[in-house]
């Protein structure tokens, strides 16, 4: 380009402002127009935004680091999205090139350059960086053992950057204190599948859409949160407008409600009821549409213990003391603990008092939490059937009843309907959901509570039919839970307190048997809650926003400025993370670095390096390799007393058997071993040839590495080794990945991938060669086998405990739970009248960091709107556009007021997305979660709105 | 190191902070870049407040002097806007009047194709609906004895590796699939960008600033990986 730097500034800002009052202005780059594509290089690679998992074709042009993106166009090979993307889809060109990417290291110091946790920002180099996290690492290990050191990990990591960070941290550290964003997004998802299932991840696939003949979406707006499967879903419905039914159950009207046959709005936190409403009517009412033959080979009806909590903090916690006279208690206000109280007793109400009668409660009796327990036992079917008897229309409309101003009579002719449609013989149906049934403090059972009603009417693991949760994040399932970068969790659905899975994992690793730590709990939250009691004191937040994305925001920030601790965020933008932190790490955006995600549809999908990163900004896989290369056997690898008084071993002489020294790098042992190095550069044969690969050979840039020597490279193929040996963990296991290169040569396939072909629908005999072989084995001559390998043994009881302790085996089995209604912990009162409902808007992805720095996507939505009814706009004062005040227990902050937007709620409830940094809606929500799978609910708490 | 005057004087305007911080990697020219890695004493001066990074150039704390922007998109009419360029070749074109009325887009009622058919869109001066809206690319699923099919073949893998496999069927009405036109075309509020952004467009069609080109043979350019 011939324009310099500063004329490119002058004629852009000269552009965008004529952009912005709609004008045409001449400049070079369109004189340059009519050009061929001379120079153009297309690449496929994957979106960098939804659980989606679209594909897209990316042009880049210039050479070494002049080479940018120059356009994104559909691709119609790719199986997902055929030709067609969405708005941040398309603008994925753009997310790479805002003014303010990170270029270079940014720690907090005072004036004599040290380390200050109150000072300002100065450019540091990569040295100096990893000498100040090696220094605070140590610290933390001094100060609180292998717990003291923690991740906020992502759904958004690479697999490669997912399996580096999970290496590092659990077998370097051994800390199992990694835990990724997509706890907060689908973990209620995966508890689901674990109870019921027995194994993680989706039975269907996206051509399930053009396979059924009925959508219904629980809790989720597809049309802005997955465009691109609503686009599907659309053509669907339209192409066949009469017998294609589309239902939506939803807390309030938005986008996907448009294409509604009928949608049903409900009470929040009532789809419990719901769910349990369609399971009675088949039971009761339509017991011939139970396909028994289907039940008997191949499920068992299930109960657990209903008093688990919320997942707030417990009384004793460090933050929670002392407790005072005026009801406030730590850390804590007296107004926040009136919720957090509930955590420990709940009275049952009156609301409630009816589905839990089957368990033993009557209203107004106190019911004892315990923290929240994955136990569960076996139930004969007439205990579940017992579960379901208070369930009736009356008793379910009158309670989940959402909109005020709709007739109890039309509410209830829409139940009716609904149950008409899943029960339909022959008719198919798909349930579709997302973050309302997983943001909720009972996220586990409303997923388990769809199976239920897939499970007895045999249509569930089919084409077209069957109950699927869709992934929020792009890599959400690919890394964060293929790859297991959860505290619990190991590759391929192997768990951490698991020895025999410890020692699968420290084998292949080549580390020292009884390295791994077997104590996994430090959950997102959890982590959250351990800098605020002052046992983290090391944190780095990785490929995610976590000072943005986490409820009770203002605790978190506070903890993490004012305690002594040392916060790191790698980020290519400085978010609300990045402010908050001592030090900030200039990373590799998406197309800077070869990547794969996986998404929903357990579709893996590769992609080259495009083009070199930004100043020096390095990818996270080469800052956790290099962070390896500060610690040894020595350091890392004595003994330690865990919090809880469990040891972990010194594994030290062990080491030294293995050949290693006391001074071997974990760099060595974990990243640059001869496994590693067995996988060559070979830049003259597809996939390498042509292409950049900064981690393996260094670039033009010559970046000064961590060592403060310019990186060259580590000389082998790092990016095939890590997705090689993660992928070796599930081959064979049901978790069947194909190798590297066929990645780059196909547009993804679906595990389990056995011998070259991918696999459509699990655990359906027909189309899964694992369930086929257990089926074989089992000889039940089932169609199906739910051959999950978890929690398959029971003991038996009914719904209220457990009976008879002994165990049955139950192999390739699925569950049916009897799971009653239950209120969330903080509903509207007199003071705080509304309830407030977060999420996301097409335009925007999560906190917003890339998408806000696209102007186009800006100017589309430029900031958080506070979505309400115009009647509740009208009684508290409020017109279009008004700036009004939100206020919780928690906090409190300033929106604009909108009652014409595409969000329409009822007169009870608000919607305020959270990607704008000046609407910090996670100060004011409530980090009450799922007590079984620790997901926050951001979907609910209550709120009082007011004109600022 | 350059990077420090620049953020020195960054300092000083705490809203251009973000444009200067780019800075030192991107575009220094090579002779310079290698002079400033020779590795010498660090100079670490503190500069940058965490108030002057991003977008809320307030206290994290502080939510009373927060105020986000008043917002106003545009009430000119269709039809009596100019049209704002594509973001670049190929890219979906943002919406230069007001749609105050005309969305939400329902089954049924979608008012975005009563001006943006074709055959009506030339005489009222709107953008007409490209071929690739009246294309589908989603070939046919069937399945049967546990056997999928793809336009009536059976496949093993869904993904079309074999371009004889991507399908392109002409059709004579909007593919329903692109019904919902918010999901890529969006109204644009009269702001300046709240970050610049240095992406470069490079239209390789003389009006590509104001028409896809994305048609015809050109589906099927580039798609193939390995190219050879």
């Amino acid at each position: 380009m011939a324009l310099t730097r500063r004329e490119f500034l002058k004629s852009s800002a000269a552009a965008s402002a004529a952009a912005a009052i709609g004008m045409q202005v001449p400049s070079e780059l369109e004189a340059a127009a009519g050009n061929a594509e001379a120079g153009w290089r297309w690449d496929k690679a994957a979106c960098r935004f939804c659980g989606t998992g679209c594909g897209i074709m990316l042009a880049t042009t210039g050479e070494g680091k002049d080479r940018k993106i120059v356009a994104v166009k559909g691709d119609p090979a790719a199986p997902v999205n055929r030709g067609l993307n969405c708005i941040k889809g398309y603008f994925n060109a753009k997310i790479m090139y805002g003014a303010d990417r990170l270029t270079t290291p940014l720690l907090r110091v005072n004036e004599k350059g040290e380390f200050d946790k109150h000072g300002k920002f100065a450019p540091v180099s990569w040295k100096r960086a990893f000498d100040e996290m090696e220094k605070h690492i140590r610290k933390a290990l001094k100060a609180s053992g292998p717990e003291g050191v923690a991740v906020f990990a992502s759904g958004q990591y690479t697999i490669m950057e997912g399996y580096a960070a999970q290496k590092m941290m659990k077998g370097g550290f051994r800390s199992n204190a990694i835990d990724p964003n997509a706890r907060h997004c689908m973990a209620s998802a995966v508890v689901g599948f674990y109870q019921t299932f027995g194994i993680d991840e989706p039975s269907g696939c996206y051509d399930d859409i053009e396979l059924t003949d009925t959508i219904v979406t629980w809790g989720s707006n597809m049309a802005e949160m997955h465009p691109i499967l609503w686009s599907r879903v659309t053509d669907r419905k339209l192409s066949d407008p009469d017998n294609v039914k589309v239902v939506n159950i939803q807390t309030y009207t938005h986008r996907t409600c448009d294409l509604g046959d009928f949608n049903i709005i409900f009470k929040p936190q009532t789809d419990l009821l719901l769910w349990n409403y369609l399971a009675r009517e088949i039971v009761y009412n339509h017991p011939e549409a139970i396909d028994w033959d289907f039940i008997k080979k191949n499920i068992i009806f299930t109960a657990g213990p209903v008093n688990i909590g919320y997942g707030m903090r417990r009384k004793g916690e460090k933050s929670l003391t002392p407790e005072r006279p005026d009801g406030s208690a730590g850390k804590y206000s007296a107004k926040e603990m009136q919720t957090i109280r509930q955590e420990m007793v709940h009275k049952v109400s009156e609301d409630e008092a009816p589905a839990l009668a089957p368990y033993g409660y009557k209203a107004g009796d106190e019911m004892h939490h315990t923290p929240g327990t994955l136990k569960h036992w076996e139930i004969s079917f007439e205990e579940y059937k017992k579960s379901l008897a208070p369930y009736t229309l009356d008793y379910v409309a009158r309670v989940a009843k959402g909109d005020p101003d709709e007739s109890i009579e039309s509410f209830k002719k829409k139940l009716q309907d609904l149950a008409a449609l899943y029960i339909e013989k022959d008719r198919k149906v798909v349930s579709f959901w997302t973050m309302g049934m997983n943001q909720h403090t009972r996220g586990t059972w409303d997923n388990t509570l769809s199976y239920n009603v897939h499970f007895l009417l045999n249509k569930q693991a089919k084409p077209g039919s069957g109950a699927f949760s869709l992934t929020g994040q792009p890599s959400a399932c690919g890394t964060a839970r293929e790859v297991g970068t959860f505290c619990h969790r190991l590759p391929a659905d192997m768990m951490v307190k698991n020895p025999k899975h410890r020692k699968i994992v420290e084998k292949k690793w080549q580390i020292p048997e009884g390295t791994l730590n077997p104590v996994g709990n430090q959950h997102i939250m959890k982590i959250h809650r351990d800098i605020e009691d002052g046992v983290v004191k090391f944190a780095w937040v990785n490929v995610c926003n976590a000072y943005q994305d986490s409820a009770s925001a203002k605790h978190w920030i506070k903890a993490a400025r004012t305690m002594d601790n040392f916060i790191v965020t790698s980020d290519g933008y400085p978010g609300i993370s990045a402010k908050v932190s001592d030090l900030i790490l200039p990373s590799a955006m998406i197309y800077e670095k070869w990547g794969a995600y996986g998404n929903a549809e357990r579709r893996t999908q590769h992609w080259r390096q495009q083009v070199l990163p930004v100043g020096d900004a390095m990818s996270d896989t080469w800052q956790w390799v290099e962070l390896s290369k500060r610690f040894t056997v020595d350091d890392l690898w004595g003994g330690y007393t865990l919090r809880n008084g469990k040891k972990l071993p010194d594994v030290r002489k062990k080491a030294y058997a293995m050949g290693y020294k006391p001074d071997t790098t974990m760099f060595e042992i974990l990243f640059a071993n001869d496994r590693a190095k067995s996988y060559k550069i070979d830049l003259n044969s597809f996939p390498q040839k042509g292409y950049d690969n900064t981690e393996c050979l260094g670039d033009e840039r010559n970046v000064v590495g961590s060592d403060g020597k310019v990186f060259k490279g580590y000389g082998f193929m790092i990016h095939q080794y890590l997705f090689e040996e993660y992928a070796w963990f599930g081959r064979g296991h049901g978790h069947d990945l194909a190798d590297f290169v066929t990645y780059h040569k196909v547009r993804g396939l679906k595990w389990p991938v056995v011998n070259g072909k991918e696999t459509a629908w699990r655990f359906n005999v027909k189309y899964d060669p694992y369930a086929a072989k257990h089926a074989k084995e089992n000889g039940r001559g089932s169609e199906f086998a739910f051959y999950g390998p978890l929690a398959k043994a029971l003991p038996k009881g009914t719904l209220t405990g457990i009976t008879d302790k002994k165990k049955t085996p139950l192999p390739d089995k699925a569950k049916i739970f009897a799971r009653p209604y239950m209120q969330p912990p903080e509903i509207p009162d007199a003071e705080y009248d509304t309830w407030l409902c977060t999420g996301r808007v097409l335009e925007h992805w999560h906190s917003g960091t890339m998408t806000m720095r696209v102007p186009e996507l800006y100017r589309a939505v430029p900031e958080a709107l506070c979505y309400m009814h115009p009647k509740t706009a009208e009684e508290k004062g409020l017109k279009q556009g008004d700036l009004c005040w939100i206020e919780s227990r928690r906090g409190r902050v300033k929106a604009r007021v909108e009652t014409r937007g595409r969000n329409r709620p009822p007169r009870t409830l608000v919607f305020v997305p959270w990607f704008d940094e000046r609407v910090f809606i996670n100060k004011v929500t409530l980090d009450a979660t799922c007590p079984m799978s620790k997901q926050t609910d951001y979907k609910k708490c209550a709120v009082k709105i007011y004109k600022a | 190191m350059k990077v420090l005057t620049k953020l020195g004087i960054s300092t000083a305007v705490a809203a251009s902070a973000f444009l200067l911080f780019t800075g030192c990697g991107a575009e220094q020219a090579a002779p310079a870049k290698a002079e400033a890695k020779v590795v010498k004493k660090e100079v670490v001066k503190p500069l940058v407040s965490d108030k002057q990074l991003s977008y809320r150039n307030v206290d994290l704390e502080d939510e009373t002097t927060v105020v986000p922007p008043k917002v106003e998109y545009t009430d000119a009419a269709p039809g009596t806007s100019k049209k704002f360029k594509r973001a670049y070749q190929d890219a979906p074109p943002m919406i230069p009047h007001s749609v105050v009325g005309l969305v939400p887009i329902k089954m049924g009622n979608n008012q975005c194709l009563g001006c943006h058919m074709p055959d009506v869109a030339p005489a009222v001066g709107a953008t007409p609906i490209p071929t690739s809206h009246f294309t589908d690319f989603r070939p046919k699923t069937t399945v049967k004895n546990g056997v999928i099919y793809k336009n009536g073949k059976p496949i093993k893998n869904t993904s079309s590796e074999e371009l004889k496999n991507v399908s392109i069927k002409p059709m004579k009405k909007l593919y329903m699939g692109r019904y919902n036109c918010t999901q890529c075309h969006a109204p644009q509020a009269k702001l300046n960008p709240l970050v610049e952004n240095k992406f470069q467009a490079q239209y390789t069609d003389p009006k590509g600033a104001f028409k896809s080109s994305w048609q015809g043979d050109k589906f099927m350019e580039h798609i193939k990986i390995p190219a050879n």
